[in-house]
């Protein structure tokens, strides 16, 4: 395993990364067994009825209806609390890419063999995307095998689509993570600063759609891209996937651009 | 001669506000020790962490065997075994996995160098590096740095945390790596270390280089101070206009004199009287500075 930077990263992530996994898997999978139980799904109907227009929408985005699995799904899992899962592995993982390894001093002998810092940094990065990937591959399943469970039929592909577009927001707010952990070094700004703008972002997203003045800025939020074209009932827009990917890219590329020029004092 | 292995032409660095090094001007050749000698804060690690490109020059630039530091640092890298001074390796790795990555990412690898040199310093290379102490980690450091045959060795401060059986060790690594052709560029702060290692030495202070020189030859001109018991009461201007004197202090029948350079004057007039007993106390590094200063103050 100990073949190359991103070969490294997994053997130092893996562990984490198998029980990350198995939570990811299993906090969907409990939620889609809940939904046959008609009672909790008709008493949050009557709740988001007694709701506000407003803060309902906070909660469900328009369109989708929460008596149908996937609307269920989108209301309890992929507003908040599946990109929330994601990032929780995805920015820490890239903050402590290049920063992680200067704070604990390991940087100098890493950098000082014959290879480029970019291509350091692209190997741990990959292992961010490769992390990314397998939770997203478990969040999946565990929603599979839950509805299988329970007999709930599920359109996995919609499902998918979803779980794909939350993989692509985590992993562009790991970009960012990524790039700071790169310029400054510091793994706790670079784990601070994208969850700080990744709650900014949900909340010019869903406010945005309450509130006028917001409404121009929802583009600038990658939350919109994520969830605004409803994922759950139309299925995967590529453009929205195409921005969360380029801006992933972009943050990665920056921060390599970064870490060249980085003047490493300690 | 062939073309330096390190040259640095009017390398700075500051951080900031703070001076790292001033204008260097350094050349190491192949096949030779070069000791980089400076009390603390003197440098050394700026000017080692600049040859690998860690950080950036402020000022000025460095050559690796004809390749700029910040162009081609990458390619000159290849040819360069690093220790860093204060010493942080992958504690969840063994040393054998720590070999292998590193052996991974050059692309190169000498696996038995590697087990000889392992043997050489009686290091067990399949125990976890974070249940190693701190002298064996460095070890294991040393292992990485000239597993993979150098043409240049750069060691910040190597000793560190060696007993001094295992730097007796190093050094003979060091002398065998020299023999074949390969250069290795040392920082000290210890002048004995440097002087049973080192065919040249750099000296730094301040982030300025003050001399560079054949070690013998700094320690001929060096200070040294020589104490005399005689059996009957010796003035202090018996020696006073002798060469290279340059104190005298008489108290009674003891005599202390400073000579800079050749004793053979002062051991001549002391041999015109009874000498009970006489004590001559090596340079220390500060004493090479002194001298070194004072030759700068001299010249100015
Ligand atoms: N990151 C930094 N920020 C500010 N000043 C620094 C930094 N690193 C080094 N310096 C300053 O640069 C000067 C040279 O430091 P350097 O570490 O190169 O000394 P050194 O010769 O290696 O000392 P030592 O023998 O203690 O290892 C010192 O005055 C130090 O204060
Ligand atoms: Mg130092």
């Amino acid at each position: 395993m100990l073949r190359s930077v991103f070969g490294k990263s997994v053997h130092d992530l893996w562990r984490a990364l198998v029980a990350w996994t198995l939570f990811t898997a299993v906090w969907p999978a409990f939620y889609i067994s809940l939904y046959p139980s008609i009672g909790a799904v008709e008493e949050m109907q009557q709740l988001l009825d007694a709701m506000p227009p407003a803060i309902r929408s906070v909660f469900v985005s328009e369109g989708l209806d929460i008596a149908s699995p996937e609307g269920y799904l989108n209301m309890e899992l992929f507003a908040f609390v599946l990109p929330l899962l994601l990032m929780a592995w995805a920015i820490p993982v890239a903050a402590g890419a290049t920063a992680g390894e200067e704070e604990r001093g390991t940087l100098d002998l890493l950098l000082a063999l014959p290879i480029r810092r970019s291509r350091v940094l692209a190997g741990k990065a990959a292992a961010m995307v490769w992390g990314t990937a397998v939770l997203c591959a478990g969040a999946l399943a565990g929603l599979a095998i839950g509805a299988a469970a329970v007999g709930v039929g599920l359109d996995l592909g919609k499902v998918g689509a979803g779980v794909a577009l939350a993989g692509l927001l985590a992993l562009a707010f790991g970009g960012l993570a990524l790039l700071i952990g790169a310029l400054w070094g510091r793994r706790m700004v670079a784990i601070a600063v994208p969850f700080a703008l990744a709650v900014a972002a949900f909340l010019v997203n869903t406010l945005g759609a309450l509130v006028d003045w917001l409404d121009p800025w929802r583009p600038a939020s990658p939350f919109y891209h994520y969830i605004a074209g409803d994922p759950l009932s139309r299925g995967l827009d590529p453009w929205s996937a195409v921005v969360l990917a380029c801006g992933a890219v972009a943050a990665a590329v920056l921060a390599a651009v970064a870490f060249e020029r980085r003047d490493l004092v300690a | 001669m062939s073309q330096p292995v390190i040259r640095t032409l009017d390398l700075t660095k500051w951080y900031g506000r703070n001076r790292g090094v001033e204008g260097l001007d350094l050349e190491v050749g192949p096949g030779e020790i070069v000791g980089y000698l400076g009390p603390n804060g003197a440098g050394k690690t700026t000017t080692i962490r600049l040859l690998l490109g860690l950080i950036r020059p402020t000022r000025g630039s460095a050559e690796l065997f004809g390749l700029d530091v910040r162009r081609r640092g990458t390619e000159a890298r290849r040819r360069v075994g690093y220790l860093p001074g204060g010493l942080r390796l992958y504690e969840s790795l063994s040393g054998r996995e720590l070999l292998d990555y590193f052996g991974s990412l050059r692309g190169q690898r000498d696996r038995a160098l590697e087990a000889r040199l392992a043997d050489r310093l009686d290091l067990d290379l399949t125990r976890e590096i974070r249940t190693l102490s701190h002298g064996t980690k460095q070890k294991v450091g040393l292992v990485a740095a000239l597993g993979a045959a150098p043409d240049l060795l750069i060691l910040d401060e190597p000793t560190t945390g060696l007993d001094p059986l295992v730097q007796l060790t190093l050094f003979e690594l060091l002398a065998e790596v020299r023999a074949e052709g390969r250069s290795v560029f040392l920082s000290s702060h210890v002048l004995p270390e440097a002087e049973r290692a080192c065919d040249r030495v750099a000296f730094i202070r301040e982030g300025r280089l003050v001399a560079v020189e054949g070690i013998a030859a700094f320690k001929a001109r060096a200070v040294r101070q020589i104490s005399f018991e005689f059996a009957e009461a010796v003035p202090a201007d018996a020696f006073a206009g002798l060469p290279g004197v340059t104190a005298v202090r008489a108290d009674g029948t003891s005599v202390t004199c400073s000579v800079a350079g050749p004793v053979d004057a002062v051991a001549k007039e002391a041999a015109r009287h009874t000498v009970l007993s006489l004590a001559s106390a090596e340079p220390s590094l500060e004493d090479l500075f002194l001298a070194q200063y004072r030759e700068a103050a001299d010249a100015a």
